[in-house]
């Protein structure tokens, strides 16, 4: 399935932008990441990434749905695995696929109430990724009326799996990059469009119907859109670390902002330095990206936990710390 | 709040709500059976009742979430929940109020979702500011208009919530145990606060509280609900507590609510 070259005609329209501060950039490798394609290409992707997951992160954090990024990464992994094993199309288009699904019944059990709190992300994300394991495994032809003969052997794709689990920055092919970028460009706009609409409903359902405010297709929406973002970033921090760049600069930026608004703004800041700087610690140390954006974002909270303490312990040992 | 006054004298001559012979099953038990009743513009209205008597399940009713079993309901001449009421009439529930602490949103963010209509003001609507100012400026919280609700006392989250209903401009505003968890100094405050809310801007203020005495204070027009509406007209004219307790054929209840009526008209006399 191909997408309009959206990611492509982005990386033609910033490169030059890029190679003209790439001399002002430190380190050895880390400039490369301005001036050659392939690495141009893992750069914007990421920045792609952090900003809309930074945003969706806010409203996860204020729905009390933190794990459901980790969730619908599990159920992506699985996905990506059905897919490597199955071919044709690119294995993100079944994690795509398989999140959403997942994503739509996720919102359906609990809005229902059929099952409270996180008990279906638990089945769902635990049922799908057990589907790929044994797919992964699994050696057998079959053949289905109106498609044929259907042979799974997935022999040799081990390593590819391998960089979906933990992420593989500096790989990333065009139409990677098309469907990361098409999916950011959506989703954030998207949710510019329903920030409203998604607060009232978080904060007081009943009142925002009332009001007329579609909480039901809203609560579809973000469940639809959360999805996607969770595929979008699997390529990029790897399936096993998407909540860091979902949940993580999320909550730092509480920390700081005074309002939801300030939050938002602060959480780019946080998701954007920590991705800049993961990507030159990672070039530098010659480490995975995902895992080195990870640690990051871990740290920036940590700092920012621990100094925010510290300054009401010097400056304000009187007052309480919450 | 001239404009709400004005919206209020447009609606003069609907009713903010009609209930006739309404009966309600939830789970197949008749929760609320032959309910007939009218408020007009601008009453303030308590609904009160012991725990488990309907209140919250009329209020349902009446906001369109619950299907009536028999019987209709009508909010100025329209069906609950349709096009024509969204913005005319706003709930303010006891969820908004006890506000988790992971929802780090200010006053001003609370009350700007109130002037949020239907689908077109899922866009922000920049004319809405003043707004927004003025209903702030009316629940009195103008200097905490930029804190966190997280930050706020209980009367004040409560106001706050008010004032996201007032934003929204609404002729009828609902209000479910809006006295719960937070003390008496600042209930009385809150219930003379929307004393003049209907005095001055006409609008029509339906409370639920499970708090007889202070109900009994603030409110111009009482209903006693269980099951079935068992008294409704003039607060003056409510039934002795006394009365109330002997309908209800509990002692220990009736000794309760005697001394706590008691005790807070003291305090209502001292506040005087």
């Amino acid at each position: 399935m191909r997408l309009p070259p959206v990611g492509e005609k982005l990386l033609e329209f910033i490169a030059p932008f890029l190679e003209n501060i790439a001399p002002y950039m430190p380190g050895e490798i880390f400039p490369y990441f301005f001036t050659l394609t392939l690495l141009q290409r893992a750069l914007i992707a990421a920045i792609m990434v952090t900003m809309v997951s930074g945003f969706l992160g806010c409203f996860l954090l204020t729905r009390n749905l933190a794990l459901i990024g980790d969730g619908l990464a599990h159920v992506s992994f699985g996905g990506i695995a059905v897919g490597l094993v199955l071919g044709g199309i690119g294995p993100l288009w079944y994690a795509l696929f398989f999140s959403i699904i997942a994503a739509v019944f996720i919102h359906e059990l609990q809005s229902r109430e059929i099952l409270t709190g996180d008990a279906s992300i638990a089945i769902f994300s635990t049922g799908m990724l057990a589907l790929g394991l044994v797919v992964l495994r699994l050696e057998i032809t079959f053949e289905l009326p109106l498609i044929g003969i259907i042979e799974l052997s997935p022999v040799g794709i081990t390593n590819t799996v391998e960089g979906y689990l933990y992420g593989n920055l500096y790989l990333l092919s065009p139409d990677d990059l098309d469907l990361i970028v098409f999916i950011s460009i959506i989703s954030f706009v998207l949710l510019y469009i329903m920030r409203h609409g998604l607060l009232a409903t978080t904060i007081d359902p009943l009142a925002a119907k009332i009001q007329g405010v579609p909480v039901r297709l809203i609560g579809l929406l973000f469940s639809i859109l959360t999805a996607a973002v969770v595929v979008s970033m699997v390529k990029i921090i790897g399936a096993l670390l998407v909540t860091a760049l979902l949940v993580t600069p999320a909550a730092t930026g509480q920390l700081v902002g005074r309002s939801f608004r300030e939050s938002v703004i602060y959480t780019q800041f946080f998701g954007l330095s920590s991705v800049l700087l993961g990507i030159y610690l990672s070039a530098e140390l010659d480490t995975g990206g995902g895992s080195m954006i990870a640690l990051v974002t871990a740290c920036m909270f940590a700092v920012i936990v621990l100094g925010q303490a510290l300054i009401k312990l010097l400056i304000k040992p009187d007052e309480n710390l919450n | 709040m001239q404009s709400v006054t004005e919206g209020a004298n447009l609606s003069e001559c609907q009713c903010p709500l009609i209930v006739n012979n309404l009966s309600v099953k939830r789970s197949g038990d008749l929760i609320l059976k032959d309910i007939n009743l009218s408020i007009t513009q601008g009453e303030f209205v308590g609904i009160v009742g012991p725990n488990g008597s309907g209140k919250t399940t009329f209020i349902l009713t009446i906001l369109g979430l619950l299907k009536p079993a028999t019987g209709d309901v009508k909010i100025y001449d329209q069906e609950p929940c349709s096009k024509q009421l969204h913005g005319r009439i706003a709930w303010v529930s006891q969820a908004a109020a006890n506000l988790p602490n992971n929802v780090r949103i200010t006053v001003r963010e609370l009350v700007r979702l109130g002037t949020m209509k239907g689908f077109s003001l899922l866009l922000r609507n920049s004319k809405n500011a003043e707004q927004v100012n003025e209903a702030i400026k009316l629940v009195g919280l103008q200097e905490y208009a930029d804190t966190r609700i997280s930050k706020l006392s209980g009367g004040q989250r409560q106001r706050a919530v008010i004032a996201r209903a007032i934003a929204s401009k609404a002729e009828f505003i609902v209000l479910d145990e809006p006295l719960v968890g937070i003390d008496r100094k600042s209930r009385n405050s809150l219930l003379k606060f929307l004393d003049e809310l209907t005095h001055q801007t006409g609008t029509t203020i339906l409370m639920v509280s499970h708090d007889i005495a202070a109900v009994r204070r603030s409110t111009h027009r009482m209903i006693y609900l269980d099951e079935t509406i068992q008294f409704d007209g003039n607060t003056e004219r409510f039934p002795d507590l006394d009365i109330i307790a002997e309908l209800r054929d509990i002692q220990p209840v009736h000794e309760e609510i005697h001394t706590t009526v008691s005790s807070d008209c003291q305090v209502c006399a001292e506040d005087e």
